[in-house]
């Protein structure tokens, strides 16, 4: 399982990708030229790939309302994915499915969803096709401990342990639910405790922490893969943006958004690779500057690319 | 004023284990349950002050709360005033907190590795350890009622403490000469580079161990010690092992976690004495201490492991129960 | 022909899509070793095996969630909601997910997902197990809504269904289960949105869905007792509709009746009494009349239901309304 320095600074990379990505939308969108609304994943890199730098072509992730990072990290082309934020044709759904939906099945990704819990059946669905193909795929269920107390949540971890389906369940405990602090919203704290009642394995981990994440997601996926069945795998992380952009976040305090800045993923991660020596600084700063082109580059091609033409409006409703 | 300290970790028994091994899943309501008969023992005791260590869960509000109907007792329950940062740290201060407040015994809810802290801060207090963690080889699997019992005959002063108390042992690290770590049952030195996921699973990656005890009967490293020579927690020894590849002399049977048997090789074994120091030989490294990664070693760093037999007091559950109800404890003659 | 009854015509088409593609898998609340709730699924647990047709808990977003993402991952999964009712458990699924998946990603999706469920009064089972809720359906972009009313029917729309790769709610009426009629041996597929006309008339058009369809025929042989021809268009498949069918009737006869056993407030009858008057305007000679179900919820008690539901004299009296 040893990662190759290849492997480290592929990982370290995603997650800058991610960081510039999600602070250029917030930058344009904050000009206006972004139209709807976006949730951002600033904080939570490690989680998104951490899991996913477990995945392979067979395998599928669900996502959720803040996607962006999922995606990046399952290998989606930022290009595509800031044309479609900008609605633009040569986005992923051609306009029209924006922030909240960008998907490639193809890619293995079910999509972003603007339905909070939805992507558990979803994902539970897509284990089982695996599973009935004998493909040896997995799927992987991202959602937030708000997504927690939803019925999709209950009636997919039952489902899926009783099947003994290939299904990873991420929860991203970001510790809010919008503006409702967990410490209100459920009676519990880990949202891995609840494993227990589906007899499934559930575990905590740091999710700013991308080993610790990886670590615990590999051996989660391992096990899909060796027909065990599911895992509630918990990552305790923040969101360093508000719910969406433009939230006043009134219900969090300062304080505790600084306290979680310190503990930036990226950064580190970062510190950690420079300490053992698996990389010069002068190598960080050369990929820093190729994720800031590559991002500069997706917000040229999401300019330059046209607005959908009006014929597009009933197309792609049915399949013919 | 007998009082007592209670520190529970929320975060114990949900590491890796429960994927990489079949460890058992401690949810925090269950340890709700368990410390509220561990209160209800000490009130019968007639302890008057359980001081709580804050954290995330809110132990201290829900068993409060959850105590305020028929079973209420009479004792007065106080969260200590400090920050949460909801890691390690929250327990070593919080011990420390504790002793400074004169409390005659801290009860831990936790494993190997929330005791490990909690010995940091705790100084001459001595710990009553209830296993709730993962890799228990240091706390012990007690009811807590009785346990609750225990250490009130010891706050209340009912049993001495020469009659209630072991003085553990412990291992010191250093780095570069410095301390800078201790462990209460195992350091072993991984090939890890990173702390990551914390759990120690893959024996592959395992090169070298120093332990304070061994057993057969415990789970975790300590065990493959067990395997070679037994060390009970009482005997001032300990030893060190490095490990070796599948051509190893020695190959040792041993539970290295929950439903996680394997064998694993050993080049040479040697017991330590008090004071005796072993120079970490892989690096760069990760050292973890009793079953969590914790110590990152880079190339250039030395690393040494001592033992010191100037661990934690602990209280023996068996004795100070026996030497009590021996002395009339329990009775109440009319 | 095969002489069958209308739940045999629908496992017959479960049995040889299955046979036929073994992406094809169905899942549901007790359609396993039960066979169905109403029996429709009998034998298949014992042909496919539990790999392929599989008995879920009560959990019907699970259901229905995990039919969508096996979709939308290359199976083609046959769900079955054992009364439409609970389709309101399940929605979300159905249609935020499935109905829309294709739209959002910019047509890189299929959902082959064809729901089946039962709908319909007329059995005592009263007011959270009898409504006909067709219309919600139709109001789903995305979504294709079936409504056979005969064995034949019911086994080739059924087999279109699930050939079809968008998601399907294929919806059948319960009191029909038992009904016998003969029907096509081996292949059979009637295209989705291709109307029947059940029975040819020249002095007025009734289209109806369902068991309607029944009353319908029912009063078209009573009336032709007193002269008058009914002609008895029965959709099928209401959404995508053929209007076409319908407008052509209407041209012919010049009067319309439209009649479902749903609520008639918002009701799929108004859709249709509207395209006829967009559309067909010009052609008619009387105003359309519509028939449905009282706005009231499904009552349990006998003569209430009776009265509930609409019947062969609420038909005739329409139509001798507008004659």
């Amino acid at each position: 399982m040893a990662l190759t320095k290849e492997e480290m600074l592929a990982m370290y990379e995603k997650m800058l990708l991610i960081r510039e990505f999600e602070e250029t939308v917030a930058n344009v969108f904050s000009q206006g030229q972004i139209p709807g609304f976006v949730h951002l994943y600033v904080g939570e890199e490690a989680v998104a790939v951490g899991v996913c730098s477990n995945l392979g072509v067979k395998d599928y992730i669900a996502s959720t309302h803040r996607g962006h990072g999922h995606g990046i990290a399952r290998g989606a082309s930022v290009n595509k994915m800031m044309a479609e934020i900008f609605g633009k044709i040569d986005g992923y759904c051609k306009g029209k499915g924006g922030s909240m939906h960008i998907a490639d099945v193809e890619l293995g990704f079910l999509g972003a969803n603007g339905i909070v819990g939805a992507g558990l059946p979803l994902a539970t669905g897509a284990a089982f096709a695996n599973n009935y193909l004998k493909n040896n795929g997995v799927a992987v269920c991202f959602f937030g401990d708000g997504a927690s107390n939803r019925a999709t949540f209950h009636e997919a971890l039952n489902l899926a342990s009783i099947w003994k389906l290939p299904v990873v369940f991420v929860c991203e405990n970001n510790m809010y639910g919008i503006s409702m602090s967990q410490k209100v919203h459920q009676n519990i704290t880990d949202v891995s405790d609840r494993a227990t009642a589906y007899g499934i394995p559930g575990l905590t981990v740091d999710g700013n922490d991308l080993m610790a994440v990886y670590e615990a997601s590999a051996e989660a996926v391992k096990r899909a893969r060796a027909g065990e069945g599911p895992t509630l795998l918990e990552c305790k992380t923040y969101r360093h943006r508000g719910h969406f952009e433009g939230d006043a976040c009134v219900y969090r305090c300062e304080d505790e958004l600084n306290q979680w800045k310190k503990k930036c993923p990226i950064e580190r991660f970062a510190a950690r690779l420079l300490e053992m020596s698996l990389a010069e600084q002068d190598e960080l700063n050369v990929i820093k500057e190729q994720v800031k082109e590559q991002i500069k580059g997706a917000l040229e091609f999401a300019r330059q690319s046209p607005l959908p033409d009006v014929t597009e409006l009933t197309k792609d409703v049915y399949c013919d | 004023m007998p009082s007592v300290g209670i520190i529970s970790n929320p975060a114990s028994g949900k590491d890796i284990r429960r994927l990489v091994a079949y460890a058992t899943v401690f949810g925090n309501n269950e340890k709700v349950n368990l410390i509220k008969r561990v209160l209800l023992g000490l009130d019968a005791l007639g302890v008057q002050r359980v001081y709580f260590m804050p954290e995330y869960f809110g132990f201290y509000h829900r068993v409060i709360e959850s105590l305020s109907g028929q079973h209420r007792p009479a004792l007065e329950a106080r969260m200590l005033d400090m920050p949460i940062e909801a890691n390690q740290s929250d327990s070593r201060r919080a011990a420390a907190l504790m002793a400074s407040v004169g409390v005659k015994c801290i009860i831990t809810f936790g494993g190997d590795g929330t005791n490990r802290v909690v010995a940091q801060g705790a100084g001459e207090v001595p710990l009553l350890p209830i296993s709730t963690g993962t890799n228990n080889v240091f706390p012990v699997m007690v009811e807590g009622t009785v346990a609750g019992l225990a250490a009130g005959l010891l706050a209340t002063g009912a049993v001495r403490p020469e009659q209630a108390l072991v003085r553990a042992k412990k291992l010191v690290i250093y780095i570069n000469g410095r301390p800078v770590d201790s462990a209460l049952v195992d350091a072993v030195v991984l090939t890890d580079q990173f702390i990551g996921s914390r759990a120690v699973w893959d024996t592959d990656k395992i090169k070298q161990v120093v332990v304070t005890r061994g057993a057969t009967t415990n789970i975790g490293i300590a065990s493959v010690a067990g395997g070679i020579r037994h060390i009970s927690p009482e005997e001032p020894l300990g030893m060190e092992i490095v490990m070796g590849d599948a051509d190893a002399p020695l190959q040792v049977k041993a539970a290295i976690g929950p439903g996680l048997i394997k064998k694993v090789p050993v080049t040479r074994h040697k017991l330590l004495e008090s004071g005796q120091r072993v120079t970490v030989l892989e690096k760069p490294c990760v050292i973890a201490l009793d079953g969590e990664r914790e110590i990152q070693v880079n190339r250039g760093d030395r690393a040494e492991v001592e033992l010191s037999l100037e661990g934690p007091f602990v209280v023996d559950i068996d004795r100070t129960l026996s030497t009590a109800a021996a002395g009339g404890a329990f009775l109440d003659k009319k | 022909m095969l002489e069958m009854t209308y739940a045999q015509a629908i496992n017959a088409a479960l049995r040889e899509e299955m046979r036929r593609d073994s992406t094809v898998y169905i899942l549901g609340e007790d359609v396993g070793v039960f066979g169905g709730c109403f029996g429709v699924t009998t034998g298949l647990l014992e042909e496919f095996g539990g790999q392929r047709v599989l008995d879920t808990p009560i959990s019907e977003t699970a259901i229905i969630g995990s039919a969508v993402g096996a979709a939308a991952a290359g199976l083609r999964p046959v769900p079955e909601i054992m009364f439409m009712d609970f389709m309101a458990v399940c929605l979300d699924e159905f249609f935020n997910q499935a109905a829309k998946m294709r739209y959002m990603f910019g047509g890189k999706a299929k959902v082959p997902v064809t729901l089946r469920t039962a709908c319909g009064a007329g059995v005592g089972a009263a007011a959270q197990h009898s409504q006909s809720l067709e219309a919600w359906f139709t109001h789903m972009p995305g979504v294709k809504v079936v409504m056979p009313s005969t064995p034949a029917d019911a086994k080739g729309l059924l087999v279109a269904s699930i050939r079809d790769d968008n998601p399907v709610i294929f919806i059948e009426h319960k009191v029909l289960y038992g009904l016998s009629g003969e029907v096509p041996e081996g292949e059979y597929v009637i295209p989705l949105g291709k109307a029947d006309i059940k029975r040819k008339g020249s002095d007025v058009t009734v289209v109806a869905t369902a068991m309607m369809v029944h009353k319908a025929l029912a009063a078209a042989q009573t009336l032709a007792g007193e002269g008058i021809e009914v002609e008895v268009v029965d959709p099928r498949t209401l959404s995508p509709l053929d209007k076409d069918t319908i407008l052509a009737s209407v041209a012919k006869t010049g009067r319309l009746v439209v009649v479902h056993e749903a609520v008639k407030n918002s009701g799929f009858g108004g859709e249709i009494a509207a395209i006829v008057a967009e559309e067909g305007f010009d052609y008619l000679d009387a105003p359309i009349m519509r028939i449905g179900a009282p706005f009231t919820p499904v009552p349990f008690s006998p003569p209430l239901e009776t009265a509930y539901i609409p019947d062969e004299n609420k038909i005739i009296a329409a139509i001798k309304e507008i004659l």
